[in-house]
């Protein structure tokens, strides 16, 4: 039985292994780097320029503090002697780089905004390298988080602090403006998950009974799962977002298999997903708006209404074609909110499927690096919070991208650090910093780059 | 002039591409290197613990032998088990044992006639003590440092 999950990893390198080499350079990650800082200054010369007809030396003034702050998150890692993966920052940086071009193209007053919440984000990626200290400590608190999670959850109900913005009920005022719950709640629960599993994975996968081919797990233990799938439920009702049902959903469902190799346990969850789908679409009016203009957006009724941002969004990828009408040059401000919910026709308009194919072969090896982070890591409750991070960031991509190309309904999820947005930004920082911070775990233990 | 500018625009705007591209490449290439350098770390012996063959049949492996661990170590009588036993009461892949949370542990993979520590058949997982000794069919291994 393994029951020590909660001792702590060592703190510092142990004597054997590579623990006496000292000052790590950080190569690959600056060469690639090098590459994201060459990325932001073409791009915003690029819309810059179509937008003065002109090469102004102000186009360089944003990417140049961009490039500052990386290389500055860069060097603190360096001296931290920080040992974990050197690829993914970049990644996730390039994906910065390209969210702020595309805000200078799109919403150029809002470009301040999104800099400002993009240094924040860089602090927070700091200050999550750096606490906690112990990260198995993390799993200690769970119900803390769990807790934490689900009130942050149902804030925005609350009269006084929740705001309701473009009919999704999911803001909590804060100060002047107002931040997303729900993405620090993503965060929350994948901690929770992941130690909750860590240490009921046996009982959850080594059941006695089964009715034919269904193991039928003991009932305290699916206490959990059904309270989320009512929790999930709740938002969709209250808070009108689809999206963030989905993906909350989606990471439980697919955290729950990885832990216990029960494809039955992913297939009941998403009958249940499917069941509380359907009542809801003969329930709520919302539901029925979305599903409808997913079906049928070129209908005479919905053409000009509510399938507007779909059909603009469809347009603006036939306009893209294979190599795009070029950065600053395509007519993505057609789309409504284009900033937020359609960042991905827009880059596709104006780069082509080329640029879009890059796009997602970028999140693909982001996904790629995460689950063999995940593989690598030496404690069950690492190996989930590793793959569940990662896999937030995938599902995330594939739910709003989907939306976007008319796949599946449009959802309000945000295209992981490329959209517009604050609250996304900076958890998803914190995010890969988790990611980081796993895989320096692997390497203090197993010896390793 | 301005014939001049688009056509410096549009070559920005191809640099953007080709760059983001050769991004995507250096990218795949930097993550290849690193599974490939992880990988090769977790294939070399640890250097912290052995097992030492107390008892075998056919001489493989041969009585007195010092087994290098890596940090997670496939015992079996088939050829791809990082410890191969020559046994025909060993399964296939019989049991694993993994460095963990600073700890040795050692987990049944299966196996048809079980995995003894100490002669007490392993249930699920569990933990190794230096000085401990591994059943594995006919053969007896030590754990040491």
């Amino acid at each position: 039985m393994n029951k020590s999950q909660g001792a702590a990893l060592p703190a510092s390198p142990p004597r054997w292994g590579l623990g006496g080499i000292a000052p790590r350079s950080r190569f690959t990650e600056l060469s690639l780097l090098v590459w994201v800082g060459a990325l932001a200054v073409l791009g915003f010369v690029a819309v810059v320029g179509a937008e003065t007809s002109s090469f102004g030396s102000a186009s360089i003034v944003v990417p140049a503090i961009f490039i500052v702050l990386v290389l500055s998150l860069h060097v603190f890692l360096i001296a931290r002697r920080f040992r974990g993966d050197q690829v993914l920052m970049p990644i996730a940086a390039g994906f910065t780089a390209i969210g702020l071009v595309l805000v200078q193209r799109l919403a150029s007053d809002l470009l301040l905004q999104q800099l400002s919440w993009t240094i924040i984000a860089g602090g927070a990626f700091a200050a999550t390298i750096l606490i906690p200290r112990d990260l198995t400590a993390l799993a200690r608190f769970k119900w803390t988080w769990a807790f934490l999670g689900v009130l942050l959850l149902v804030a925005p109900l609350f009269p006084i602090i929740g705001r309701e913005i473009n009919g999704a009920r999911i803001w909590v005022k804060v100060g002047p403006g107002s931040i997303e719950p729900w993405e620090a709640v993503k965060l929350l629960l994948v901690i929770f998950f992941a130690a909750y599993l860590e240490e009921y994975r046996e009982v959850l996968s080594r059941s006695q009974r089964r009715i034919g081919p269904f193991p039928i797990p003991p009932i305290p233990y699916l206490v959990p799962i059904v309270a989320m799938w009512g929790i999930a439920m709740l938002v969709m009702i209250f808070e009108k977002d689809i999206g963030a049902t989905a993906l909350f959903f989606g990471i439980f469902l697919a955290m729950l298999f990885l832990a216990t190799g029960e494809g039955f346990y992913a297939v009941l969850g998403l009958a249940l997903l499917l069941v509380g789908g359907f009542v809801a679409y003969q329930l709520f009016g919302h539901v029925q708006v979305r599903v409808d203009t997913w079906l049928r957006p070129f209908d005479e009724d919905l053409r000009f209404g509510s399938g507007y941002q779909l059909v603009q969004g469809l347009y603006a990828l036939a306009n893209g074609g294979l190599f795009g009408a070029g950065l600053g040059n395509g007519m993505p401000d057609r789309i409504p909110v284009v900033w937020s919910d359609f960042v991905f026709d827009a880059f596709a308009e104006e780069t082509g499927f080329a640029g879009a194919l890059a796009l997602l072969t970028l999140y693909l090896l982001f996904l790629y690096r995460g689950m063999v982070i995940a593989l690598r890591a030496p404690t069950t409750f690492l190996q989930l919070l590793a793959a569940g991070l990662s896999f937030i960031i995938a599902l995330q991509t594939l739910v709003i991208v989907g939306g976007n190309a008319r796949l599946i309904p449009l959802t309000g999820i945000t295209l992981p650090f490329v959209a517009y947005g604050g609250s996304s930004l900076v958890t998803n920082w914190m995010l890969v910093a988790l990611l980081l911070r796993v895989s320096e775990v692997s390497n203090r233990m197993r010896g390793g780059p | 002039m301005e014939i001049t500018f688009a056509v410096l625009l549009w070559g920005v705007r191809i640099a953007f591409l080709v760059v983001l591209y050769l991004f995507v490449i250096r990218s795949f290439g930097a993550l290849q290197r690193a599974l490939g350098s992880e990988m090769a770390v977790a294939a070399r012996p640890l250097g912290i613990a052995f097992l030492v063959v107390q008892r075998s049949v056919r001489g493989a492996p041969r009585v007195g032998d010092r087994l290098p661990l890596r940090a997670v170590n496939a015992i079996g009588r088939d050829a791809g088990n990082d410890l191969v036993i020559n046994d025909e009461a060993a399964s296939a892949r019989h049991a694993l044992v993994e460095f963990a949370d600073g700890e040795w542990w050692v987990e049944d993979a299966g196996s048809t006639n079980g995995t003894l520590v100490n002669g007490e058949t392993v249930r699920s997982r569990e933990r190794l003590q230096y000085g401990d000794e591994l059943g594995i069919g006919r053969v007896a291994l030590r754990l040491e440092q």
